[in-house]
């Protein structure tokens, strides 16, 4: 009862801050937008059909989904030696070691972006050191193209993989390896064997994170895209602020939070099902 | 020739004041079982995991069958373990676990099979291969987990507290079945145990350790008979402890009565050792090597045991009899005479 009591303040912010702004946002994507591009009280389900329709709107999601996977993929791939690294570490030294690679979490991610383009922009340090080795005469675009978008997003989901695999590796128990060791198992295939499968359900649900903030990020394909990169999220920043289509740009933020609940509920079948 | 070879082998863990394990010799014959036994933090485990080759030692040598493995990586030495959690792979069946120490030591895959089922035959469990090891009870892991180390044929069988996890009944039955299926096999064997039960069961020979040395490395009966020191006179059996003076050879002041000790120590401080399986009680006109007379303090019974705490010039005496024996219906309050042999009185300098 006492603990029902404690949950509440956390019920109350979110309720007043996620639930009842996102119950707005269904209501307005079910208005009408009149070809004077004033929002119209409605109750239909004519602006969402219209974006369905619209070949663009397929485009940004297949834009979405393949960015959110690729980064999404290659950020798990990159956290997993990290994390199997902070595994075998003295105990003492696993805390430091986590809080390193979890710490750009603690930066802004606009600042993030900003460090990202004096590295990568053209007259960046990659460019530089390119042009002084005399590899390049003219500068490789690093930045505001989908290159550029592809990095800033798998480095800022990093952290977060890191963070799931940490916690699902360290459940994992060394002695397993032990025994494949002793069985006549070369440490290549103790990894293949019995620390990758094992891992599986820890990299499953780093990915599914990974990939759900992906589709969500805003920042980075707006900030490192220069303009030049459309998704589903800078999409709805358009339609709301720019165009100022408001039913459009909700209905549209409905379609993703629709897909992404579709996705874990996917998730959490697929676990269920006995290996 | 001895099978398994250790020459003073040390291990000492960064920032630990003490070596784990200090300077640790001993051969043990083809197909023998020997129990390292000591207090948790002994270095019995470290000493195994060393055979093994999951630590690495600072100094000394290992040998098995002849072969220098010191500097042997654990996957190219041939032996199998079973761990204290038996460490059974999780995503695989019963089969799957035994056939993968087969497959990793080259077993060609037309064999395996037979192997397989050959390995689980011999622990009875030849019909659940296809259960997930959180599909079986403790005593089945435990029993998967001897299959799948004895299915490659090790040089030797290393197993580690592998009975702690299981419940008294069952860790007796299996204790006998990892016995007779070592001996049957003729597999040299290293098991490490904090329980002297276990370890005197089981061992051809035991070694008893402290401290990362061992105390006393003997056959079962010896260490129990004779322990060498007064460490393992403590931790093996119980036994009254009572402080005493050597007089001259053979003769001991122990309170206020004379003892005779078959070995002491130089004369001085000592501690006396007697075992309760040693003290009985005598009948009018008996005698024995030592008697004393003795008033009874406490008597518990235990079933087959009954157990008699007296009070005596010497101090404090223990004597364990049969239930229904003679004796044995003494009352708490009743003096009568006490007597054991100067052989079974262990001396210890103080």
């Amino acid at each position: 009862m006492i603990g029902l009591l404690l949950c509440l303040p956390a019920a109350l912010v979110l309720g007043v801050g996620f639930v009842w702004p996102v119950a707005l946002l269904a209501r307005i994507s079910l208005n009408r937008t009149t070809d004077m591009g004033a929002m119209e009280e409605a109750l239909s389900l004519e602006t969402m059909a219209k974006l369905v329709e619209d070949d663009f709107t397929w485009e940004l999601a297949w834009n979405t989904a393949t960015l959110s996977a690729t980064c999404g993929a290659i950020a798990v791939a990159l956290a997993l030696p990290v994390a199997l690294l902070i595994r075998s570490a003295p105990p003492q030294w696993r805390g430091l070691l986590s809080l390193m690679a979890v710490a750009p979490l603690l930066v802004s991610s606009t600042a993030r972006v900003v460090g990202w383009m004096a590295i990568l922009g053209d007259r960046g340090m990659i460019n530089a050191m390119l042009a002084f080795a005399g590899l390049t005469d003219d500068p490789v675009r690093l930045i505001n193209n989908w290159t550029g978008v592809r990095i800033g997003l798998t480095e800022s989901l990093m952290p977060y993989a890191c963070l799931v695999l940490i916690a699902g590796l360290g459940r994992l128990d060394s002695r397993l390896e032990e025994a494949a060791a002793t069985l006549g198992a070369t440490r290549t295939r103790t990894f293949l064997r019995v620390t990758l499968p094992l891992a599986a359900p820890a990299l499953a649900a780093a990915f599914l994170l990974v990939f759900v903030l992906g589709v969500s990020a805003f920042v980075t394909p707006r900030l490192m895209g220069g303009g030049r990169v459309f998704v589903v999220a800078t999409e709805i920043f358009d339609l709301a602020l720019e165009t100022v289509d408001w039913p459009a740009a909700a209905a549209m933020a409905m379609l993703l939070l629709g897909s992404l609940a579709l996705a874990m509920a996917l998730r959490a079948v697929v676990a269920r099902v006995p290996r | 020739m001895s099978h398994l070879t250790l020459e003073a082998l040390t291990r000492r863990f960064p920032g630990a004041p003490h070596p784990a394990v200090d300077g640790v010799s001993l051969e043990l014959g083809q197909g023998a079982l020997l129990a390292l036994l000591g207090p948790s933090g002994c270095g019995k485990t470290t000493t195994l995991r060393m055979i093994a080759g999951l630590e690495v030692p600072d100094a000394g040598r290992i040998r098995v069958a002849g072969r220098d493995v010191t500097a042997l990586p654990p996957h190219r030495r041939n032996m199998g373990v079973v761990f204290q959690s038996y460490a059974l792979f999780p995503h695989m069946t019963a089969a799957q676990n035994v056939a993968f120490g087969l497959e990793m030591r080259g077993t060609p895959r037309t064999d395996r099979p037979a192997r397989v089922q050959e390995a689980l035959d011999l622990v009875g469990l030849g019909k659940l291969a296809a259960r997930k090891p959180r599909q079986l009870s403790g005593g089945q892991q435990q029993r998967v987990a001897l299959a799948r180390a004895l299915a490659p044929r090790p040089d030797l069988l290393l197993l580690d507290e592998p009975l702690s996890a299981l419940d008294a009944k069952l860790r007796e039955e299996v204790r006998d079945e990892i016995r007779g299926l070592q001996q049957r096999l003729g597999t040299t064997a290293v098991f490490v145990t904090h329980d002297q039960t276990e370890a005197l069961a089981m061992a051809d020979l035991v070694a008893v350790m402290n401290e990362g040395r061992i105390e006393q490395l003997a056959t079962p009966e010896a260490i129990f008979e004779r322990p060498a020191t007064r460490f393992v006179a403590t931790f093996v059996g119980r036994a009254a402890r009572l402080p005493a003076t050597v007089v001259r050879p053979g003769l001991l002041r122990v309170g206020d009565a004379e003892l005779h000790a078959a070995e002491t120590p130089a004369a001085g401080a000592a501690e006396v050792f007697i075992r309760p399986h040693h003290v009985r009680p005598l009948r009018d006109g008996e005698s024995a090597e030592n008697t004393l007379p003795a008033t009874l303090s406490r008597r518990t019974y235990t079933g087959d045991l009954v157990t008699l705490d007296f009070t005596t010039p010497a101090g404090r005496l223990i004597a364990d009899l049969p239930g229904g024996s003679q004796g044995s219906d003494l009352r708490v309050g009743d003096t009568l005479r006490l007597g054991f042999r100067a052989a079974d009185v262990r001396v210890f300098a103080a």
